[in-house]
């Protein structure tokens, strides 16, 4: 054999086995790839998994001056009393490739059992959901497809896996512009502020008839993550989706489209905590029904007197990721557009007709760890605010500081201490904020404990 | 005569460098002691399990002390796919010596339920029957461990 040929065969192999380790390492890398893939050639028929958390929160908010309450000085999701403990998740699943000698299709099973938005709404109190039911198919190369229920491809707190989330509650961007509440599908009238005895005998301020959306959708995805050398990975995902969260029906016939990108430096490290450099940016379209017209007399309202019109509802944003302990720094800027949930203030459901429905919002935040070397402690800080309703006549700022420690048992088991330094107003120098602010004055710290275990 | 003293240099060098790089293993004729590791498990973590005893075996031993061969039939041979998580690491342990068989029965049913035959990591070896080759490396005196 020829040097000239020994040197080409050499080179072949080389450029092969590159290859190879690419297409191996390209595999479990993000959120896309860890929750819609399975290793190949290494996935159980059935992976059954979980974890359940538990939790105790204390919200220090006071009531407002005539001794009333509104949500957010009140602890989710039964929104009745200001502290208590509570089973916040309890998911059981189960994930594999059900035919394993096949890797080319796998599948993700997931319900919820504890108390939470997905599982107790104004309408009812259901004992289990269901929040993921997925298949992927592998078949074609550089656009795997992912179909059923899953979460779809968006911001970092959504789409990260929420038994790893470093902190208890969400950001209020986060829980204000992207945790979705639906319209009820009749027009459903704004509830006032309760007083303690009203909570106490069954005053809700929960008025969304469904499910929060738990950042999930019904519908098709295609996606992948490619291995484009120096260690960086680029990731994409295209979905379209009903729009409806966890619930199946397509009641408006429109559907949701989602786009996905994100370019990461891996730093090593693999599955969920795997350390990297990351950036990403996604964007979501749909469009929802909401009646916000009350008939005459409300006592009297029948279908005739429904008036659901469609309004667009828009989010995008974009982010940066960086992990390698022991420092952790993640920032995100996000933008709403349109069927903004203007809750909060006014105590229950509302999308405020032409306010809500059709406003602005965004909102950003910049958190970190730093996990204390050669112990099992961990330490977090995170800054985040939401301008709501913005440039309109009653235009509101939520701004809150966490401070969080956690105690890490094993790496499957800890605790998480937060406390939330908040404050929520009205910014516009208009009348309807004068009401808001009433509502909102006297919201205060919250103090959360929390349990959390995998298996 | 030069050229030929040339190819001679570029002979002997190459031999010493790929003698540096070359499987820490012992031919199995000569070594100390010789495991065979069976898997015919489903399970995912009995793969990175298999892999982790024979490096263990590696530098449980000196040079050339220790003979390894991984041997997989059944579910268990899943570990020898091409696009096995593990590819990697069966490349390092292959090039230090472990030898990987993969039970040409086993393939033949695989095939037969997907209709087509699963692409197989390069450093497996095909052998006719999984365990007969246990059966085999059994006899040599091999020890056999199914961690």
């Amino acid at each position: 054999m020829g040097e000239k040929k020994l040197f080409k065969h050499a080179l072949i192999s080389a450029v092969c086995t590159l290859a190879f380790a690419a297409a191996g390492s390209a595999n479990a890398a993000n959120w896309l790839m860890l929750q819609g893939t399975e290793d190949p050639g290494a996935s159980p028929r059935a992976n059954v998994w979980g974890f359940v958390q538990v939790d105790y929160q204390r919200d220090y908010s006071k009531a407002n001056a005539t001794g009333q309450y509104v949500p957010p000085k009140l602890r989710g999701p039964d929104l009745d009393s200001q502290s208590g403990f509570n089973i916040s998740r309890a998911r059981i699943g189960a994930r594999g490739t059900g035919f394993p000698i096949d890797s080319n299709i796998n599948y993700f099973l997931l319900a919820e059992f504890g108390n939470n938005g997905t599982t107790h709404s104004a309408s009812e109190y259901t004992f289990a959901k269901l929040t993921d039911a997925s298949i992927t198919i592998n078949d074609i190369p550089g656009a795997r497809i992912r179909t059923g229920l899953f979460k779809y491809p968006g911001a970092e707190e959504g789409l990260q896996a929420i038994h790893v989330f470093d902190y208890i509650n969400f950001t209020e961007a986060t829980n204000g512009l992207l945790l979705e509440r639906f319209p009820n599908h009749a027009y459903t009238a704004n509830l006032p502020a309760q007083n303690q005895t009203q909570l106490q005998t069954g005053g809700a301020l929960n008025g969304f008839n469904a499910p929060v959306g738990a950042f999930r959708d019904v519908g098709i995805q295609v996606f992948d993550a490619f291995d484009v050398g120096n260690d960086w990975e680029a990731s994409y995902a295209v979905m379209i989706g009903q729009g409806n969260g966890i619930e199946f029906d397509n009641v408006d016939g429109k559907y949701d489209t989602y786009l996905y990108a994100s370019a990461e430096k891996k730093l090593g490290g693999k599955g969920p905590k795997a350390e990297g450099f990351k950036f990403f940016a996604w964007s979501q379209k749909g469009q929802r029904l909401l009646d916000s017209t009350p008939c005459a007399v409300p006592a009297t309202c029948v279908a005739a007197d429904a008036n659901p019109v469609l309004y667009k509802r828009e989010r995008a944003g974009l982010g940066v990721k960086y992990m390698d302990k022991p420092f952790r720094v993640t920032a995100e800027y996000i933008k709403a557009n349109g069927m903004i949930w203007v809750g909060p203030d006014k105590p229950t459901f509302t999308f405020a007709g032409s306010n809500g429905a059709e406003a602005d919002a965004n909102g950003w935040y910049v958190e970190g760890g730093w996990y204390i070397p050669n112990t099992k402690w961990e330490l977090d800080a995170r800054l985040d605010t939401m301008t709501r309703l913005k440039g309109a006549i009653d235009e509101h700022r939520f701004n809150k500081r966490t401070v969080g420690v956690q105690y890490h048992f094993n790496p499957k088991s800890r605790v998480t201490i937060n406390y939330e330094m908040r404050d929520f107003s009205c910014t516009a120098s208009s009348t309807p904020c004068t009401n808001a602010n009433k509502n909102l004055d006297g919201v205060g710290n919250k103090l959360g404990v929390q349990m959390t275990a995998i298996y | 005569m030069l050229n030929h003293f040339r190819s001679l240099i570029f002979i002997v060098t190459s031999f010493f460098i790929m003698s540096a790089a070359m499987p820490v293993l012992a031919d199995d004729d000569f070594a100390d002691y010789k495991y065979v590791l069976h898997i015919s498990d489903m399970d995912p973590s009995k793969q990175e399990l298999i892999l982790n005893n024979a490096s263990n075996l590696l530098e449980a031993y000196p040079p050339g002390a220790v003979a390894v061969e991984i041997v997989a039939y059944g579910p268990g041979l899943r570990l020898m796919f091409a696009d096995n998580p593990n590819a990697q690491r069966i490349d390092s342990l292959s090039q230090s010596g472990v030898k990987f068989a993969a039970c040409g029965n086993t393939l033949k049913a695989m095939t037969k339920q997907l209709g087509y035959e699963p692409q197989l990591n390069p450093d497996a070896k095909v052998v006719p029957g999984g365990i007969v080759r246990i059966g085999e490396l059994v006899k040599k005196g091999y020890i056999y461990v199914k961690p």
